[in-house]
């Protein structure tokens, strides 16, 4: 159960009492309800000092508001105090709402609200506001001089800017800073009761699972602490119930289910004296996938801002002697979400398991963490040892976009151990491994970065060459033969051949019906063959002195006497024609071509 | 005399030996800067060689440039593809590159064999093809023509079989080569790749300085590149460095090209 707080006293003697936490800044920034506003129509300006610290005051300026006329105006003032892990944190907000109305339309700015504390001046950025004629209806929208909603710590953002209670006296309001983070972006659930009535005490608070998150509460007050709000012109009290960090773990539409709370209500032990139980709207977000182009090696737990630092201790070490190297990731995000590269092989270096510890701290309502990884290295050669970059991909979800974090490599000298050293390896060997760049030449030598020979144009000739100059001088030594030849040897080698062509003659003649002829033909074509193969001139023998002059050649009598008998049927056909029918002419042919063959048999 | 020894030498000596020797000295006093600087000098002079691009890809590995190193020590091994250190230097490099391929490599059978083959000393391989067809033919002709003895056949078949194993380690260094020809190397920290040749086309990766791509196709502004296992897109031509630049093994010099604008 809370205690409900009766005043500021309390508080305020609290804060006096711990002067140490005093934070160190002072912030200040400015909104307006609509970037849009009809002529006759009205926007609301809200400008928020944040003091971190006890004893800041500051004295705020408001604009000039040149091409406004100021309708109402009003200021109100919240002040938290809270342990949050352990720390004691403060906080004061003042608040300060201004309801404006244009003068003209157009494009017109509100001027820069101005703030003087702790001997400097902060100043808001001019507001640009679009006034459209009468009657004409605005497009939704805010305007603003600070980041967009996503981009703001969780306190920028006003919690109570769409609230209409209407008539009700308790309102229970959940909200969160941003209802379209990136997964694994940190978004941040207030818890609001907002009272007409006076309300003794939170008898019992049900805060809704959060399943698909991971959670971590940033504040959770035991004391109620009240924050003076108007709403549709009606005075409330707002109590922060419980602010929480929220870390999406998947993509897609999630839901924040409904917060219970039963309040106590009424003054002392006996004036109206009431419990009431309230609940809060069920919030609806869209989770983003992360953008597409992530990196390779980009691991999605990697999202936040975050730094990534590396050391070795000692830098200058004996050979078996252990070197601690650290690599540390630390900035906003989720930690234990977090991974971090592998330091891999080191040539020369015995590497041992890395050990990991991870510290959180909430820090202006973002969750903050340092992730600590170490090992234990152990140089195994004398020399230089590096220890290598070492880069981590993550995704900065405030800038959108995908980043490297890149860390020094570490140069360790490593010297032999001294005798009589203790070293944590039985043996501190001077270990050569392979590896590593090698050294630089010295000496300039020169290569030829010309075409190469197969790519020169007398390459492939050359290649051709040698088989077409063997070609070339065969053919020639031929053509030296045939030319060297005697003419009667000549006449003897194509004797058959002479002979074979006047029967093909023979034929044509045949063709054509020329009977006389084609028996010449033939006639002749035996006739010459004997004299140019055989050395026989047919034509001054008869035929017993041809016969006998083939045998004493020594053909067979059968092949002479076929030949004898083709040459008297030529001379009878020839001096006897239309004797003979045109299948015997066809076979004449047939029976001089064989005999040919068989005196040319016999002659080989 | 000693005067004429001392302009020998001095004239057998690679022009652009003393800066190297300063950027040698300033690499090793810690300099990377400076001897990056010289060593550039002797690139834009015309000096190719294998140390000279060795070297630059050390210095360029010291200061953290993974994508020029990868550069100078893959142009080491286009000078000579034998060459140890710029082997080792490029796998030393290659293990600490944000990009790791994954799934199978889409290298064929030819181009497996012709990498192993690349090594080889391609443009002696190549004389030597020459020489012994020559000689082979020549010993075929002496026992055709003229009855020649018949060690001579015997001689011939051996010119022919050497004539063959140089063929083959030719071929394997003008794939090799060819397969270089084609290469580039990532010198930007990261590059979109993207399906068409326009920033408005989609992007499904990115790639990282050091990665070794093929160069596939080229539109104004754009090259389309291939990785080892087949990711293929469209990257601006601006992030590629090709490992053989215009003017080395007979390609064209184009005026403005990127190297002339680098830093």
């Amino acid at each position: 159960m809370i205690p409900r707080r009766t005043g500021n006293a309390i508080c305020l003697a609290l804060l006096l009492a711990a002067p140490a936490i005093a934070a160190a800044d002072v912030e200040l920034s400015a909104t307006a309800d609509a970037a849009e506003v009809a002529l006759d129509g009205t926007l609301l300006l809200r400008v928020t000092a944040i003091y971190s610290s006890q004893g800041d005051t500051g004295e705020l300026q408001l604009p000039a508001f040149a091409d406004f006329d100021v309708v109402d105006q009003s200021r109100s003032e919240q002040v938290s105090f809270s342990f949050v892990n352990g720390a004691p944190s403060f906080r004061r907000t003042v608040l300060t709402s201004v309801t404006l109305t244009p003068k003209r339309e157009g494009d017109l700015i509100i001027e820069p609200a101005k703030l003087e504390a702790r001997a400097k001046v902060f100043q808001t950025e001019p507001i640009r506001v679009r006034v459209l004629p009468t009657g004409q209806t605005p497009r939704g929208g805010h305007a603003t001089s600070s980041p967009p909603p996503s981009d703001r710590v969780p306190p920028d953002v006003d919690p109570f800017a769409d609230v209409h209670p209407g008539q009700r006296d308790l309102l229970l309001r959940a909200t969160v800073d941003n209802d379209r983070p990136y997964v694994g972006q940190q978004i941040t659930y207030s818890l609001y009761l907002l009272a007409r009535a006076n309300v003794s005490s939170i008898e019992k608070l049900q805060v809704p699972r959060l399943d698909g998150f991971w959670s971590e509460d940033i504040e959770a007050p035991q004391q109620l602490v009240p924050e003076q709000r108007i709403l549709d012109g009606v005075p409330y009290t707002a109590y922060l119930l419980r602010r929480r960090a929220l870390f999406a773990l998947r993509p897609g539409k999630a839901t924040i289910e409904p917060a219970d709370v039963q309040v106590l209500t009424g003054f002392g032990m006996l004036f109206s004296r009431g419990s009431s139980r309230r609940s809060s709207l069920p919030l609806h977000l869209d989770v983003q996938p992360l953008p597409p182009g992530k990196p390779p090696g980009f691991d999605s737990g990697n999202v936040g801002q975050w730094t990534l630092t590396a050391q070795a201790d000692p830098l200058g070490v004996a050979v078996g002697q252990p070197v601690t190297f650290r690599m540390i990731a630390t900035g906003r995000g989720n930690v234990r979400d977090l991974r971090l590269p592998a330091l891999g092989a080191i040539p020369g270096v015995r590497t041992f398991d890395a050990t990991t510890t991870d510290k959180e701290s909430i820090e202006r309502g973002q969750v903050n963490g340092t992730r600590t990884v170490e090992q234990l290295l152990v140089p195994e050669r004398t020399g230089a040892v590096e220890i290598p970059s070492l880069t981590m991909e993550i995704f900065d979800p405030a800038q959108k976009q995908y980043r490297t974090l890149r860390t020094d490599p570490i140069a360790v000298h490593v010297v032999a151990a001294q005798v009589g050293q203790p070293v944590s390896t039985p043996l501190a060997q001077n270990l050569l491994g392979g590896g590593g760049v090698r050294p630089i030449r010295l000496r300039l030598g020169s290569v030829q970065r010309s075409a190469p020979p197969w790519a020169e144009p007398w390459f492939w000739p050359a290649l051709g060459l040698p088989p077409f100059g063997l070609a070339l001088g065969l053919g020639l030594a031929g053509l030296r033969r045939i030319l060297q030849e005697n003419p009667g040897t000549r006449r003897v080698r194509l004797a058959r051949s002479a002979a074979a062509k006047r029967l093909r003659g023979a034929r044509a003649l045949l063709q054509r019906g020329e009977s006389v002829a084609f028996y010449t033909e033939i006639a002749r074509a035996v006739t010459v063959y004997l004299a140019d193969k055989q050395g026989v001139a047919a034509a001054g023998l008869t035929r017993d002195e041809l016969a006998a002059a083939l045998s004493a050649r020594g053909h067979p009598e059968e092949t002479v006497r076929r030949l004898l008998r083709v040459l008297d049927d030529c001379d009878r056909a020839r001096f006897a024609p239309g004797s003979s029918e045109a299948p015997a002419r066809e076979a004449m042919l047939g029976r001089a071509d064989q005999v040919l063959n068989e005196l040319d048999r016999g002659n080989a | 005399m000693t005067l004429l020894l001392a302009l020998l030498v001095a004239a057998a000596e690679p022009p652009g030996t003393q800066l190297f020797a300063d950027a040698n000295a300033a690499y090793l006093s810690g300099d990377m800067s400076r001897a990056v600087a010289a060593w550039e000098a002797l690139v834009s002079e015309g000096v190719a060689a294998t140390e000279l691009e060795t070297n630059l890809g050390a210095a360029y590995l010291r200061q953290g440039k993974r994508g020029l190193a990868a550069l100078h020590f893959e142009r080491a091994l286009f000078l000579d593809p034998g060459d140890d250190d710029a082997r080792a230097d490029l796998i030393e490099l290659r293990r600490g590159n944000v990009d790791r391929l994954e799934g199978e490599g889409e290298e064929g059978g030819t181009e497996t064999v012709a990498r192993l083959l690349r090594p080889l000393p391609g443009f002696t391989a190549a004389f030597a093809l020459v020489a012994l067809w020559a000689a082979g033919w020549a010993l075929v002709g002496v026992r055709l023509l003229r009855g020649g003895p018949r060690w001579a056949s015997a001689a011939a078949a051996a010119c022919f079989a050497g004539a063959v194993l140089a063929a083959l380690v030719t071929w394997g260094a003008a794939a090799g080569r060819r397969m270089a020809m084609q290469r580039a190397v990532v010198v930007a920290p990261s590059v979109s790749a993207r399906e068409g040749p326009g920033e408005k086309s989609a992007s499904h990766f990115e790639i990282h300085e050091g990665t070794t791509v093929r160069v596939e196709d080229e539109e104004p502004g754009f090259r389309r590149v291939k990785l080892a296992n087949g990711l293929t897109g469209w990257v601006s031509a601006s992030s590629l460095e090709l490992v053989v630049p215009p003017g080395w093994a007979g390609r064209p010099v184009v005026a403005g090209s990127p190297r002339a604008a680098r830093p």
